[in-house]
């Protein structure tokens, strides 16, 4: 059966067929952008923080804005090209569009990638130190001699699964395991299927022989021939441990007992945000263990020096300024957010004489590698009251950051696959009746010049203002 | 419908203009951001001024809003309406009535 409508138009309407489609969703797509829109202001207005303005990376959000403008531009002349019938030239502009749609997704990808490995903690006097973790973070639990595995009955909700949740973070290799009746096995899945069946038929036996309703939990009891120490991710544990826990709760309900022997996070510094601290000067950043007084003098100096170039540029000429420093949001970062690039701060003489004719000596420590950008800090865990990756986790800006731009992204790579379909799979129809091409483009280009628009909002809310 | 080659070519024109417009419209966007207005809310109510033109160059010429056939601006009457609702929302909700001034 034949679509009608779909290259003249239908004479009530006065358009094609696809055209009206195209336009009654991208209606339902203004109302779907339009209410996330409306939270992000909710969001925004409701934070009880300091709203991240240039935090992210603004060249490459540039560079991508460029590259949208551009494919809406080529995406254009390839629909023009096909109406001229020049049908080589329609190819190429396709291909350009879709390869700037591959652009954008490729620098999107790298600007996600930055975030994922770049970390936020918030000390418990509200400091925030930003930074890398080379190590991730790990908490040493040691001097295990046993595990508790529960077997679940049946109505509980986790269940004992020491290879998946377990083993895996054991420090250097398993060891082997004497069960209660005596028999030394190494755990893996055959062996574990095996005692969780004698366990589970244990159960069934005393619930038979009490009467029970319901099947109940059993517990194992596995003696370690060796001490064991582990070395896992808070998150992988069943609730945070106590500062001095004597035991671990992993997430499948299996319990060790023992004692915490590092729990110490290591960061590379390269920023200390002291917006939320009450007393900037006795930070707990500043404490001799982790940045010390060199950096504590640092930053003194440097807020000082943004104190003075803001009274001499809102000086009001009657002694007093011409804007309140403390609604200045430019001006509270200046102050107060204190961005590290060098292993060690640089004291200000050493750094002016640089600029001049001086020899230049390499920075200390220059070619050690990466690490030695930062300087690298051993937190203790009862300074921190929170950590995350810069994700949705972190707060509501990187929440709704992460929303929108992702949904965003969905719709460049909708976009593309249909514009490839146009290319790729649309030759026959692009020789015999080129005027229906035309408008499949027109129809494809409408939906791409949306996602154009959207991204003309995002751009300057999320990384401009 | 611009349907003639002649047109087809003016439109091509018109298209690249609109184009390079949308790139010094970014610049200035970007450049503004920088520079400290009186207020935050400043910054923001001018970047987002440069965006709706922005937007409205895209949505009129690109997407040819400008001449368009009657059923499609019924359709858009309808989003506009209840997009607006969305953010009327917003200011409905800064009279909070749990905040009371007393008598």
């Amino acid at each position: 059966m034949d679509i009608p409508y779909t290259v003249s138009a239908r004479p009530d309407t006065g358009l094609y067929n696809a055209k009206v489609g195209v336009w009654l969703f991208l209606a339902s797509e203004v109302m779907l952008f339009g209410g996330l829109f409306s939270a992000y202001i909710f969001l925004r207005v409701g934070a009880d923080y300091p709203w991240p303005v240039h935090e992210l990376n603004v060249t490459m959000g540039f560079i991508n804005t460029l590259v949208l403008i551009g494919s809406s531009v080529t995406v254009l002349l390839a629909w023009a090209s096909i109406k001229l019938r020049k049908f080589t030239a329609y190819k190429v502009y396709m291909a350009i569009t879709i390869a700037c749609a591959l652009t954008f997704m490729v620098i999107k990808s790298f600007e996600y990638r930055s975030k994922f490995t770049h970390y936020s903690v918030t000390m418990t006097d509200g400091t925030i130190l930003t930074g890398h973790l080379p190590h991730g973070f790990d908490i040493e639990f040691g001097e295990v001699n046993e595990l508790t595995l529960t077997v679940a009955g049946k109505t509980a909700s986790i269940d004992a699964n020491p290879v998946s949740y377990v083993l895996p973070y054991i420090k250097g290799t398993a060891p082997s395991f004497k069960t209660e009746a005596g028999e030394d096995i190494q755990l893996d899945s055959t062996s574990f299927a095996k005692l969780a069946d004698e366990a589970r038929a244990k159960a069934r036996e005393k619930q038979k022989a009490e009467g029970l309703k319901e099947t109940p939990n059993w517990s194992i009891k596995l003696k370690a021939a060796s001490p064991i120490t582990f070395s896992v991710p808070p998150s992988k544990l069943l609730a945070k441990p106590a500062l001095d826990a004597k035991s671990i709760s992993f997430r499948d309900g299996t319990t060790v007992e023992g004692k915490i022997i590092n729990d110490k996070m290591t960061i590379e510094v390269d920023g200390v945000d002291l917006r939320g601290t009450p007393e900037k000067e006795k930070s707990l950043a500043w404490n001799e263990h982790y940045l010390g007084s060199a950096w504590k003098n640092f930053f003194i100096h440097q807020r000082d020096e943004a104190i003075a170039e803001f009274s001499k540029k809102y000086d009001d000429g009657k002694g007093g300024l011409s804007r309140d420093p403390n609604k200045s949001a430019t001006h509270q970062k200046e102050q107060f957010y204190l961005h590290i690039h060098s292993p060690k701060p640089e004291s200000h003489e050493a750094s002016n004489a640089a600029h001049g004719a001086e020899v230049h000596a390499p920075k200390e420590g220059h070619d050690a590698g990466h690490a030695s950008h930062h300087p690298e800090v051993q937190l203790e865990r009862k300074d921190v009251q929170f950590y995350s990756n810069f994700t949705p986790k972190l707060n509501s800006y990187y929440a709704i950051y992460f929303t929108l731009t992702g949904l965003h992204g969905l719709h460049v790579i909708a976009g593309a696959l249909v514009l490839a379909y146009f290319l790729i799979f649309d030759g026959r129809r692009l020789r015999e009746n080129p005027e229906h091409m035309a408008n499949r483009i027109e129809v494809g280009g409408l939906f791409w010049h949306f996602v154009d628009l959207v991204w003309i909002f995002l751009f300057p809310l999320l990384y401009l203002l | 419908m611009a349907d003639s080659p002649e047109e087809i070519y003016k439109s091509i024109k018109k298209i690249k203009v609109i184009g390079l417009m949308l790139a010094v419209f970014t610049i200035l966007t970007v450049g503004l951001s920088y520079v400290e207005l009186p207020t935050h809310s400043l910054n923001i109510i001018v970047g987002m001024i440069l965006a709706t033109i922005k937007a409205a160059l895209v949505a009129l010429i690109f997407m040819h809003l400008n001449h368009e056939k009657v059923l499609i601006y019924k359709f858009l009457a309808f989003t506009i309406t209840f997009v607006l609702a969305l953010f009327i929302l917003f200011y409905a909700s800064s009279t909070d009535p749990l905040v009371f001034d007393g008598f």
